[in-house]
C-alpha cells in the first residue's frame, strides 16, 4: 500500500500537467512572437506595442480583455483572431515570461 | 485661440494615431462586383516568374503564423499553404493587400511584401514544398483537449454524408480529390484542415468572405451548418496526388 502512494505521489509530482507551463515556449507555439517580434521588443508594426518587460499583471490583464472583447480598441481586432488558441493558465504564463525580458 | 489650438491638438494626434488601415475595397457585398477581376497587383504577380531563393526570405514573416513547413495549424487558426496552386496563393495575398479579403490578423503581414514580384517569389516557394502527411480532421484530436475528450462517435455517417454533398455539388469545381483547378483559381482543398474549411464556408455562405466568388455563394446558401460541418468533414479526409513530404525516421516504429 505504502509503495502505491509513493508510486502515485511521484506521478502526481511528475506530472506536466501541474509543472509550470513555459512562457517562453507557449510565446512562441501561440505566434504572440509573429507580431511581438522573438523577444518582445520588436513588433511587426509601430503601432504594436513592446511587451518585454511589461509588468505581468498588465499583461495578463490586456490579453485576457481583448479575448473576451472587453477590450476592441485599436490594433487589438489583429490579435483578437489567435486569442482562442490561449487559456487562463497561458496567458498568466507568457505574461510572466515577458516580465522577464528586457 | 484656444479652439484653433485645441483643433491642431486633434489633428496632429490624428496623425500620430493613424497607423496603416487596411484598406477596403467593394466586394460581394457590391452590386457592381465581378469576381477576380483582372486587375492591379494580382494580374502583375501572376506573369511574374517566381524565384524560390527570394521567396524563402519572403516567407519567413508567414512561418511564424503559417508554420516553416506551411502546414499551418490542426486547429485551423491557420491554413495548409503547402500544395496550394500559385495562382490561388497569389489571388487570396493580393486580395488581402487590396481590402478586398478582410483579415485584420495577416493584413500587416500581407502589407510587408513589397511587390508584385514578391508575391510571385513567395508563391514560388510554397510550391516548392513538401506536403505534410496530416493535418486537422472531423475527429482529431483538439491541442487543448482535456483528458476527458472523447472522439466524436459519428464521423462515418458525417463522412458519407459529406461526401454525398460534395460529389452533388462541389466536385464539378473543387475535383474528386479536392484538387482544385489552378488556372480557374479554384484552390486545393484536399489536405486542408477541418476548421479552417468549414469556417471558411460558413463565411462565403454568410457573405463575411467578401472576395468570395458569387457562383459557390449561390451554391452554398442552402446548406445548414449541420451540412457544412459534414462537408467539412468530408473534405479534409481528401488525399491528392502531390508531392507528400516523407514521413520522418522513426515515425513509422511508434505504431
Amino acid at each position: 500500500m505504502k509503495f502505491v502512494m509513493t508510486l502515485i505521489a511521484a506521478a502526481v509530482v511528475a506530472s506536466p500537467a501541474i509543472a509550470a507551463l513555459d512562457g517562453a515556449a507557449l510565446y512562441k507555439d501561440k505566434t504572440c512572437n509573429a507580431c511581438h517580434g522573438p523577444k518582445g521588443d520588436k513588433p511587426l508594426m509601430p503601432s504594436y506595442p513592446k511587451v518585454a518587460g511589461q509588468n505581468a499583471a498588465y499583461i495578463e490583464a490586456q490579453m485576457k480583455d481583448i479575448k473576451s472583447g472587453a477590450r476592441n480598441n485599436g490594433q487589438t481586432a489583429a490579435m483578437k483572431g489567435v486569442m482562442h488558441l490561449v487559456n487562463d493558465e497561458e496567458i498568466k504564463a507568457i505574461a510572466e515570461h515577458l516580465s522577464k525580458l528586457k | 485661440m484656444k479652439a484653433s489650438l485645441l483643433l491642431i491638438g486633434l489633428l496632429s494626434a490624428g496623425v500620430a494615431m493613424a497607423s496603416p488601415p487596411a484598406p477596403k475595397q467593394e466586394g460581394i457585398e457590391s452590386k457592381d462586383y465581378k469576381w477576380n477581376a483582372q486587375a492591379g497587383e494580382k494580374v502583375e504577380a501572376l506573369t511574374k516568374k517566381g524565384d524560390k531563393k527570394r521567396g524563402e526570405e519572403g516567407y519567413e514573416t508567414c512561418g511564424a503564423c503559417h508554420l516553416p513547413s506551411g502546414a499551418g495549424r490542426p486547429d485551423g487558426t491557420f491554413p495548409q499553404l503547402a500544395g496550394q496552386h500559385t495562382t490561388v496563393l497569389i489571388k487570396q495575398m493580393a486580395d488581402i493587400r487590396a481590402g478586398l479579403r478582410d483579415n485584420p490578423t495577416m493584413y500587416p503581414f500581407a502589407a510587408t511584401l513589397t511587390d508584385a514580384q514578391e508575391l510571385a517569389d513567395v508563391a514560388a516557394y510554397i510550391e516548392s514544398l513538401c506536403i505534410p502527411a496530416d493535418h486537422g480532421h472531423y475527429d482529431s484530436k483538439p491541442g487543448d483537449a482535456g483528458k476527458d475528450w472523447k472522439a466524436p462517435t459519428d464521423t462515418e455517417k458525417r463522412l458519407a454524408e459529406g461526401k454525398a454533398l460534395y460529389e452533388k455539388e462541389c466536385l464539378e469545381c473543387h475535383g474528386k480529390n479536392g484538387e482544385g483547378v489552378k488556372d480557374k483559381f479554384y484552390p486545393v482543398i484536399a489536405g486542408q484542415h477541418y476548421k479552417y474549411l468549414l469556417r471558411q464556408m460558413t463565411e462565403i455562405r454568410d457573405g463575411h468572405r467578401r472576395n468570395a466568388n458569387p457562383d459557390m455563394v449561390k451554391i452554398i446558401k442552402k446548406y445548414s451548418n449541420d451540412q457544412l460541418i459534414s462537408i467539412s468533414a468530408y473534405q479534409s479526409s481528401l488525399v491528392m496526388p502531390g508531392n507528400m513530404c516523407k514521413p520522418k525516421a522513426g515515425a513509422a516504429k511508434k505504431k
